[in-house]
């Protein structure tokens, strides 16, 4: 396998404090990958670097071996990168199929007029949104603004799927949901990072997994292993736990 | 489809019947129409930038005076239609220039930045005229009557609506509400911000340049204290405000009332006038933040949704 995504080095200070510290890994092509971690071990902060909602302090992000990292998000956006956000943002103003032909109509081969009205119906309809298009993308409730996100996310066609915390907040119902959505992505041979502290849903997902305690990788390997990594259990749970 | 043709038409000949009008008006009537419809396209045009992004200008005046002033100077050079241009022309080149040097400039700052431009231009034109050509004020004599003013403000105002109303169906319409939104997802949905946002700025700087140039030959005599004064930043702004600067025709519903009072106020309370301008200044951002117009919209929506649940 050729990996679509390298990280080599990667770090991110903040002033005195160092974000990411040192991290490097890679994912393959098609790959679905978790990045764990605590609160505040700088998960969001990579994904940040990786979208170019922030620029590395230094160290290297490549996609398919070209240099992205401190690109402008736009930019990076058209190499094939697409992501949700932690907390969902929607853009309250426009109708739900305008939040996701936002994305058509600014891709590189970008779609506009009828053909992104009918591409944005499908890509609805493809997370359950169907016919919903018309609606308000303020109405809809906390999980169909996730899904419209995803959508939006879709609509750029990546080659890499960042999805920050996506599934957490749904219950149960949903989150089988969100699950199946991302499992059928990953059939479709989608590359996805996901960020998640959702264990079910890392180990349904996911086959490989990263973890990151206090700005450094700790923890890089398949799924089941990793979370049985007495390291990493003391990283969730605090020392004596392992 | 009908409805766009429709509209269409009610547009040529409104504008028709506004072209009409300075024949059936005295010279003060004239005055009046010329001096409305030139805030009309100021307003609009500054609307153009300022209403999406939500940039607040006052670099209204540094546009426009710089418009005048190459009238003042090139007038008696090139032909009228060659002033034009070339007034046009460096109103891009300066708004180009500004803009990648300020778009960055966020919130209160861009304010400030705008503000402070426009007395650097007209101080630097102050100098200029005082240190190297040794007069301050210069004399426009052009065969250009009231009327022949008016008509070219008139298609000016006209060309700026139908440029906001082409922007709003394109993509680029589309990029502006998603920046409006969130500037976050805008760039991560692949819209190039910066470059949204200078080309707005450039548009709407080089209307606003013209509408100084053609407004210039109205005065005859021309210093920088006349055509550089910032009260014309702040009409333009209020206006835009008062109407909705988010609206098509927010901006020039705002200039017409406003213009003719504020014409009433300064014949009336020559001494009082600016404060009466704060006081409606301040008025007007508290009652109505977003325009009269998207207020009526909202109190419409109340009143359906009212009558739908009775």
């Amino acid at each position: 396998m050729t990996s679509l995504l390298d990280i080599q080095n990667l770090r991110k200070q903040f002033g005195g404090l160092t974000a990411v510290n040192d991290v490097s890994f890679s994912i393959a092509e098609g790959e679905t990958v978790a990045l764990l971690g605590p609160n505040g071990s700088g998960k969001t902060t990579v994904l940040n670097m990786i979208s170019g909602a922030l620029a590395p302090t230094s160290g290297v992000i490549a996609l398919s071996g070209e240099h992205i990292a401190g690109l402008a998000p736009n930019r990076i956006a058209h190499k094939g990168v697409a992501r949700t956000f932690q907390l969902v943002r929607i853009l309250p103003s426009l109708s739900v199929a305008e939040n996701v032909i936002a994305a058509l109509a600014f891709r590189p081969n970008h779609l506009w007029g009828r053909a992104a009205e009918e591409r944005a119906e499908e890509l609805l309809a493809e997370v359950g949104l169907g016919g919903r298009g018309g609606e308000h993308a303020n109405d809809l409730t906390y999980i169909d603004q996730k899904r419209m996100e995803l959508a939006r996310a879709l609509a750029a066609e990546p080659r890499l799927l960042l999805l920050d915390e996506w599934l957490s907040g749904l219950n149960p119902t949903e989150l089988r949901t969100g699950i199946d959505l991302i499992t059928a992505l990953g059939q479709r041979g989608m590359t996805v990072l996901l960020v998640e502290h959702i264990m079910e849903a890392v180990r349904a997902l996911c086959s490989r997994t990263v973890v990151m305690n206090v700005g450094t990788k700790i923890a890089d390997g398949p799924t089941a292993d990793v979370l049985a990594d007495p390291a990493v259990i003391s990283a969730y749970l605090g020392e004596g736990h392992a | 489809m009908t409805r766009t043709i429709l509209g269409l038409m009610l547009a040529i000949l409104g504008l028709a019947a506004l072209a009409w009008m300075p024949t059936q008006l005295g010279a003060y009537g004239v005055g009046l129409l010329l001096g409305m419809t030139g805030y009309v396209a100021l307003a609009s045009a500054w609307a153009l930038f300022s209403g999406p992004t939500r940039y607040v200008s006052l670099a209204t005046v540094a546009f426009f005076g710089i418009g005048a002033y190459t009238v003042a100077v090139l007038s008696e050079t090139l032909p009228y239609w060659a002033v034009l241009l070339v007034a046009a022309v460096i109103g891009l080149a300066v708004a180009l220039i500004v803009g990648l040097a300020t778009l960055r400039l966020a919130g209160v700052y861009f304010v400030i930045f705008t503000f402070g431009l426009a007395e650097l231009i007209r101080q630097l034109v102050t100098w200029y005229e005082v240190n190297v050509t040794g007069t301050l004020g210069r004399y426009i004599f052009l065969p250009i009557t009231a009327e022949q003013i008016y008509w070219q403000l008139l298609a000016v105002a006209a060309g700026t609506i139908a440029i906001g109303w082409l922007i709003s169906r394109s993509r680029l319409g589309l990029a502006l509400k998603v920046i409006g939104d969130d500037e976050t997802v805008a760039g991560h949905t692949g819209i190039n911000i910066a470059g949204v946002k200078l080309a707005l700025f450039a548009v709407s700087a080089t209307i606003i340049t013209l509408v100084g140039a053609i407004q210039a030959p109205r005065w005859t005599y021309v210093e920088p204290a006349i055509v550089f004064n910032p009260t014309i930043s702040f009409l333009t702004l209020i206006m835009a405000l008062l109407g909705g600067a988010n609206r098509l025709w927010g901006p020039a519903l705002g200039a017409i009332p406003l213009f003719l009072l504020f014409e009433w106020l300064s014949a009336n309370f020559p001494n009082h006038y600016s404060i009466i301008l704060g006081l409606l200044f301040i008025a007007i951002v508290f009652v109505v933040p977003r325009g009269v117009l998207a207020g009526i919209e909202d109190g419409w929506a109340r009143l359906k949704r009212r009558g739908e649940a009775a």
